[in-house]
């Protein structure tokens, strides 16, 4: 207990508080002169976007810009806030230290484990990434067959229920890896093969699916099943099933599983092969949020380039596509460079990999009606960069509006940064 | 064919007693004979160039007195009449371990366990369980008649038996396969030595590596000479005592790999020993560098099976090497002997054994001679173990080990039909089996007639009855010498057994018979047509012989042909010279000889240059990765807290991918560094990603530098409470650690620079070679350059304190992610820094880890590089590089110089690498875009005016694997029509190791 209490004291002291919170902005805000990047692969030169209430009421040409209070960010960019799908900022602080680690719970089937309510809006990691134009982010839990929910938040708030943007978006399913991959505990080599064990987790989630279906009959059910009860927002359509399939077969597998109890919205994420894929992804309308993108192909014969050829691959057939760090929470941060990778790798323009990150993002998220493009009505979200946000040489984000309010973008590191100048500047 | 003379023999020989047991009591009378037997009328091989057609083997008491065409037989022989059949020598396998203990492979827990520091093997012994000299192979020789019974089957006599468990194995022991007493069949007790790189059973923590092992080996080998001085500090080390007893003996070295030959032989060049290496089967993939070794081989026999890949998907999941390998593995021991490499055959490594004579028949298929064969099977062996005045021939005086067979050894119908060991027969297929096959006719009284079809093999033939009414029957028959039983259902369709019983006759059969209701019936049966033998088709005449390419390395993106240095004119392009010219537009950059020949406008190219438009472009030195772990076979050796007795470059592997695809990602040059395990790691090595060279083409022999680490890796903070054992525990002991190393190797220098000014001589007099002190040594006399794997300031502190104390110097910190906070105290000393852009969080030391950690350190005039320790980060190091400009305003020219020069400058190789200058080494890329930019990438890189990348090569690179892969893929798939045993579809992945993996741990111990 002594112990204990020494270990929570410490880190108490070792963490900064982040800074609070931005407050909205009172009467009409008018940002003029940039490039501004709509989202949906369209640009307005000498732009100019205002907003009142959180809200975007102009998004057009600089001249006929509406006043209020003007800001002039002539030559500069601007872009709607980046949205970070897969990941578990909120959940994970310290990787190497279980006491901060709150993504991954016990269990197989747990549709009732939320998210939402570990999502700590205290991390240190936030401010870091708001800083890098991520406005977005959505916590998901890993763990277990069926993870939990997810919940889509705003990189700024004081507590979670401030900062979430969509309670429970869809419930996590990692479908039983087709290829299994096993480890060697002599050279740490790995030997993937056909998995012959994942027929017994196809039978579990087939009966469970059922059940959760049967049950969803119930009109006042007795006793009351939150497990069940977790189920019903896919099964009726209104949340997504996220499905963690890398495979072909297991993609194609998992969807027609899913059609089989007419979930609607189906979500891919991980989908390393889905390029393979296109037309059954595009007949069953499923979208895919694909991997971290900076990582090495699946094997040595694999494409040098394929992991950063892949989401323009998907684009470009007409597949719904998103970009993410997935588990690499603190790395979300280079979000922008992963779509910037894409677009250097493959045929697509930056604006259409911009999409990967703002609009297809939002719209996975079931998002689209407040973010992901600058439209009248939409919230504002937006960022102000030096340059082309996609390029670590244009990235430099100057200001950042979440619901109109300016967002502080001073983090830890920053202060840290500021702190060592100071030492030098000093001698 | 049939002899009564052999049936006399045989009778004889099953009573006949073991001879030459002087010192054993009998049971009974004594019963010594002769043992004088004369081949006659055989067809000799008396070694593989000596063919005597008719001759005559006459032996006597277990030994060859006569081999010819003529030879007198003295009376009171046993004469055999071969009637044209052939003889052999017996085989010998230099790789057994008949009548030996099975060795116990430990459960590793990947570091779940606790460190076992020390031996435990009780007794007067060496420190080390991985280190047996003193295991006697002849002592713990147990003979087993079953697997005696086996091998002497598949026609061997004679086998080298050693333990195989561990790194210093012991002594070999060669024994017969007689069933005959232990002492007669222990030939010779200490025949060989026996070495390898794998601890076997050993569960002591060291070596946890292949480096390891190597240091491990190596120091053994020191620490025995220095023995020989009878050392009175040492005691009475058994261990070392035997060592220096079995290190004169023919030396055999077990590889996992081709490039195991490679590692043996270097350890063996460092003591004037030539290893004879245990190969694996994939040496075709190095010949050139496996010959130059000098190293005779012992090549296994191992085919892999075709993998099933009947679906298209999943098929995917086996990689072109492991394809290849299924189409060479046959043709190896043909291109090992074409390449002009000596070797022997072992019946080890092939998992059916039955498959030995299939396989044996498959590789002369391939296109290794007959000759080659038997000489790697008999003579060879022998002649490597200094026997082949007693082994592996027929010749007068030579032990009386031999086949006798039906044909030619290796003809697909060929029957060993006795193995004759130490003059004692032993029948493998009785050939007192009459040949009768043919088809007969019929007669059986009272019944109606047929036809008797015989077919098959002598040994098993196969009997088939056809009625006149052209019912087929098989009937049960058994057939020995002159009596046969056939008993078979005459109608099918009726339950009534038929039996007859009879003898051979000059016609054919006749006897009598007893039908189903009682009555007794003669029959007979009459030769009418004689056998003719079909042709069988030749399984190895069905195969397809052709083979694809050989790939270098023996991957997809391999070379058929490696990259040679070209002259190149690159035109008109924006130049990054890192030099005082800084960026210039619009220039020509001539590369000559691997070297950078001319920077300027306008350049003019000589007939045959290259000429390449870099308009629009940029052209960069290649970037150089100051920390990584691509291209090794391990990474730590975490059994002490201290292992600076490892050299990384014991480990590289050039047929990483990863090595490619960093080429596509503009790197040339890699630091390949030890693990953070310990506090005092391995010796770095530095390598240019010279794809498809060998090691030594790879390696910067320049750079000499060693790893070191401090924080939680070393403290083992985030490995779990079993590794709460190993000292140091905490950041008090790391200083600890490094006073108490550094002390040691000063007085380590001090004594050995004594001895060397004493003018002394003679090893007995010298001191003790200590590899990880001399290591330790070299730092101190400013030889080898520091790279400290360092987090958090305080350790840094100390470190810098610690070497100011004892007056050496830190090369560089790496990773280095609080250098922020002491970057004065750096530059102060001049310590190089080397680190990550952004990385953080991972864990608690990298809490104030800050992505303006290099900006702050470059400002206060830190020499700043920027690294990856990862297989992925260092395929866009451009990329890292930039972010040093987005978090710190670094200027764009000294952010590139972060990932070229600066490494450069950091490795001491600033004098041929890291800038575009006249006269250095032509590492060059050429971008698309603005190297800095996060659209950039390579057109091509170049190594020493050799083009290891570009993206015509790389479109056509992947063009020919899926083509490649196309063809084997339906060879795959007629092997498997042909009912061909298939294996499963699988991918077997090296690690891709970050600093902080051990092996032995769970991997999974935080991101990064």
């Amino acid at each position: 207990m002594c112990q204990l209490l020494i270990t929570s004291l410490f880190l108490g002291m070792a963490m900064a508080q982040n800074p609070a919170p931005g407050r909205m902005a009172q009467g009409v805000v008018t940002l003029k002169g940039a490039t501004i990047h709509i989202g949906d692969g369209n640009i307005i030169e000498n732009g100019a976007i205002s907003f009142l209430d959180g809200k975007l009421t102009y998004v057009g040409n600089a001249n006929a810009a509406p006043g209020g209070t003007v800001h002039d960010v002539t030559g500069k960019h601007i872009y709607p806030g980046l949205i970070s799908l897969n990941t578990t900022v909120g959940l994970k602080e310290v990787a190497s230290v279980r006491a901060t680690l709150d993504y991954y719970e016990v269990g197989d089937i747990n549709p009732h484990i939320r998210a939402l309510v570990a999502y700590n809006t205290d991390s240190e990691v936030i401010p870091t990434l708001r800083a890098n134009g991520i406005l977005l982010s959505q916590a998901v839990p890993e763990g277990g067959i069926v993870s939990g929910s997810s919940s889509t938040f705003y990189s700024d708030g004081w507590n979670w229920e401030d900062a979430v943007l969509k309670k429970d978006d869809g419930v996590w399913l990692s479908w039983p890896a087709y290829m299994s991959t096993a480890i060697n505990a002599q050279d740490l080599s790995t030997l993937t093969k056909k998995n012959e064990q994942r027929q017994a987790v196809v039978e579990l989630l087939k009966t469970t699916f059922a059940e959760a279906m049967a049950y969803a009959q119930i009109k006042n059910p007795s006793p009351v099943n939150i497990r069940m009860e977790a189920m019903k927002p896919i099964l009726r359509g209104d949340a997504n099933l996220y499905i963690r399939a890398e495979h072909a077969k297991d993609m194609i597998e998992a969807v027609r599983f899913a059609k089989e109890f007419n979930i609607k919205k189906i979500v891919i994420a991980g989908g390393d092969q889905s390029y393979k894929i296109v037309d059954f992804l595009k007949e069953n309308d499923v979208s895919v949020i694909v991997n971290p993108t900076h990582r090495l192909p699946n094997n040595a014969d694999e494409p040098v380039y394929l992991p950063y050829e892949l989401p323009g691959l998907l684009q470009q057939a007409g597949v719904r596509v998103a970009i993410t760090y997935s588990g690499e929470w603190w790395r979300t941060r280079n979000l922008a460079f992963l779509a910037g990778t894409a677009a250097g790798f493959s045929k697509m323009t930056s604006e259409q990999a911009l999409q990967l990150i703002t609009k297809n993002a939002a719209e996975i998220a079931g998002v689209d009606q407040e973010v992901g493009t600058l439209e009248v009505g939409k919230h504002a979200s937006i960022l102000v960069s030096t340059g082309d946000l996609l390029d670590m040489r244009g990235n430099g984000i100057e200001k950042a509006y979440i619901r109109g309010a300016e967002v502080k973008l001073d983090d830890k590191q920053k202060r840290l940064y500021m702190k060592y100048q100071e030492k030098y500047q000093a001698k | 064919m049939l002899k009564p003379l052999t049936l006399f023999v045989l009778g004889l020989l099953l009573f006949r007693s073991s001879y030459g047991q002087q010192t054993f009591p009998r049971n009974g009378v004594y019963d010594e004979r002769p043992g004088r037997y004369a081949f006659i009328n055989a067809n000799i091989m008396a070694n593989p160039q000596t063919n005597i057609p008719n001759g005559t083997m006459l032996i006597e008491d277990g030994v060859i007195k006569a081999v010819g065409a003529k030879v007198p037989i003295p009376e009171g022989t046993v004469q055999i009449d071969l009637q044209g059949r052939y003889i052999y020598p017996s085989l010998i396998d230099l790789d057994s371990d008949y009548g030996m203990p099975a060795v116990q492979q430990p459960e590793r827990g990947r570091g779940r366990q606790t460190p076992q520091l020390e031996s435990n093997k009780k007794g007067a012994y060496g420190w080390n369980q991985a280190v047996q000299p003193e295991v006697n192979a002849g002592s713990i020789f147990i003979p087993n008649a079953a697997e005696a019974e086996g091998l002497r089957k598949l026609g061997f006599g004679a086998v080298l038996v050693h333990a195989h468990d561990g790194i210093v194995r012991g002594s070999g022991a060669l024994v017969s396969l007689t069933d005959e007493a232990p002492t007669q069949a222990l030939l010779k007790e200490r025949a060989s030595a026996h070495f390898s790189l794998n601890k076997g059973s050993s569960t002591q923590t060291y070596p946890g590596s292949i480096m390891g092992a190597v240091a491990l080996l190596r120091q053994t080998y020191y620490d025995a000479k220095w023995y020989e001085g009878n050392p009175k500090k040492e005691g009475e080390n058994l261990s070392l005592k035997a060592f220096n007893e079995i290190k004169k003996l023919p030396a055999f070295f077990e590889s996992t790999d081709k490039y195991g030959i490679m590692r043996a032989d270097k350890i063996g060049d460092e003591f004037d020993i030539q290893y004879i290496v245990k190969g694996s089967g994939d040496e075709y993939q190095r010949l050139e560098e496996i010959k130059k070794t000098n190293a005779t081989l012992v090549l296994p026999l191992n085919f892999p099976n075709p993998y099933d890949l009947s679906d298209p998907w999943d098929a995917e999941l086996v990689s072109l090497t492991d394809l290849k390998h299924w189409e060479l593995a046959p043709k190896n021991a043909a291109m090992v002997a074409e390449a002009g490499i000596p070797f022997a055959l072992t019946l080890s490594g092939i998992k059916n054994k039955s498959e030995f004579w299939k396989n044996i028949r498959l590789a002369i298929a391939y296109g290794l001679s007959k000759e080659k064969v038997l000489e790697a099977l008999t003579i060879q062996p022998a002649r490597l173990l200094n026997v082949e005045k007693e082994l592996g021939s027929l010749a007068a005086g030579k032990m009386a080990n031999f086949l006798i067979t039906s044909s030619e050894l290796f003809a697909e119908n060929n029957i060993i039909y006795e193995n004759w060991v130490q003059g004692k027969r032993y029948v493998q297929t009785a050939s007192d089996r009459p040949d009768v096959r043919g088809v007969y006719d019929l007669l059986i009284e009272n019944q109606p007639s047929g036809k008797l079809r015989i077919e098959g093999t002598v040994d098993q033939p196969t009997f088939t009855i056809l009625m006149v009414d052209s019912s087929k029957i098989s009937p049960k028959v058994s057939l020995a010498n002159e009596i046969i039983t056939l008993s078979f259902k005459p109608k099918k369709e009726q339950a009534q057994t038929l039996r007859l019983t009879g003898w051979r006759t000059s016609k054919g059969f006749k006897g009598e018979g007893v039908a189903a209701d009682g009555q007794k019936l003669n029959w007979s049966a009459h030769l009418a047509e004689t056998y003719v033998a079909q042709v069988k088709s030749d399984s190895t005449k069905a195969t397809d012989l052709t083979v694809g390419p050989i790939y270098y390395p023996f991957a997809g993106y391999g070379n058929e042909n490696i990259p040679q240095a070209q002259e190149v004119l690159i035109q008109n392009t924006t130049v990054w010279t890192n030099e005082k010219d800084g960026i210039m537009e619009n220039t020509d950059v001539l590369v000559k000889n691997g070297k950078i020949a001319q920077v300027g406008k306008n350049l003019k190219a000589g007939s045959g240059v290259k000429i390449i438009n870099g308009h629009n472009k940029h052209l960069t030195s290649g970037i150089i990765d100051e920390h990584s772990h691509i291209a090794l076979f391990a990474v730590n050796e975490g059994g002490q807290s201290s292992s600076a007795e490892v050299r990384m470059s014991d480990v590289v592997n050039p047929d990483d991918v990863n090595i490619y695809r960093q080429l596509a990602g503009g790197v040339t040059a890699s630091q390949l560094l030890h693990g953070s395990a310990n506090a005092i790691g391995g010796q770095s090595a530095m390598i240019k990603l010279k794809w498809g060279g060998s090691v030594d083409d790879l390696l910067v022999p320049q750079v000499k530098s060693i790893k070191f680490a401090l924080g939680e890796n070393v403290k083992q903070s985030n490995w779990g409470d079993v590794q709460r054992y190993r000292f140091p525990q905490t950041r008090m002991g790391v200083e600890q650690v490094y006073f108490d190393h550094f002390i040691r190797a000063k007085e380590y220098a001090a004594q050995w620079k004594a001895f060397n000014n004493s003018g002394k001589k003679g090893a007995n007099l010298a001191p003790r070679k200590d590899i990880e002190l001399e290591a330790l040594a070299e730092i101190l006399s400013d030889e080898r350059a520091i790279t400290c794997h360092s987090y958090v300031q305080s350790e840094i502190n100390m470190l810098m304190k610690v070497a100011d104390s004892l007056n050496f110097r830190v090369n560089t910190f790496t990773h280095i992610l609080e250098g922020y906070k002491l970057a004065d105290k750096m530059a102060s000393r001049k310590i190089g820094a080397s680190t990550f852009a952004d990385w953080w969080a991972y864990k608690m030391e990298v809490k104030e880890a800050i992505p303006y950690n290099a900006a702050l350190m470059y400002h206060e005039g830190v020499n700043v590089a920027i690294n990856s320790d990862d297989a992925e980060m260092a395929r866009r190091l451009n990329q890292e590089a930039a972010k040093t400009v987005l978090y710190g305003g670094v200027p764009e020219e000294e952010a590139w110089k972060m990932v070229t020069l600066n490494p450069a400058k950091l490795l001491h190789v600033d004098d041929r690498m890291g800038s575009i200058k006249v006269g250095k080494d032509a590492d060059l890329v050429l971008w698309n875009e603005h190297p800095l930019s996060v659209y950039a990438r390579p057109e091509f890189t170049m190594i020493e005016g050799a083009f290891y990348f570009d993206r015509q090569m790389d479109e056509k690179k992947r063009a020919d694997i899926a083509q490649e892969k196309a063809r084997i893929t339906q060879k795959m798939l007629s092997a498997k029509d042909q009912g061909k045993a298939t294996q499963k579809p699988t991918n077997v992945q090296p690690k891709m190791w970050h600093c902080e993996d051990m092996v032995g741990m769970d991997a999974h111990h935080g991101d990064h």
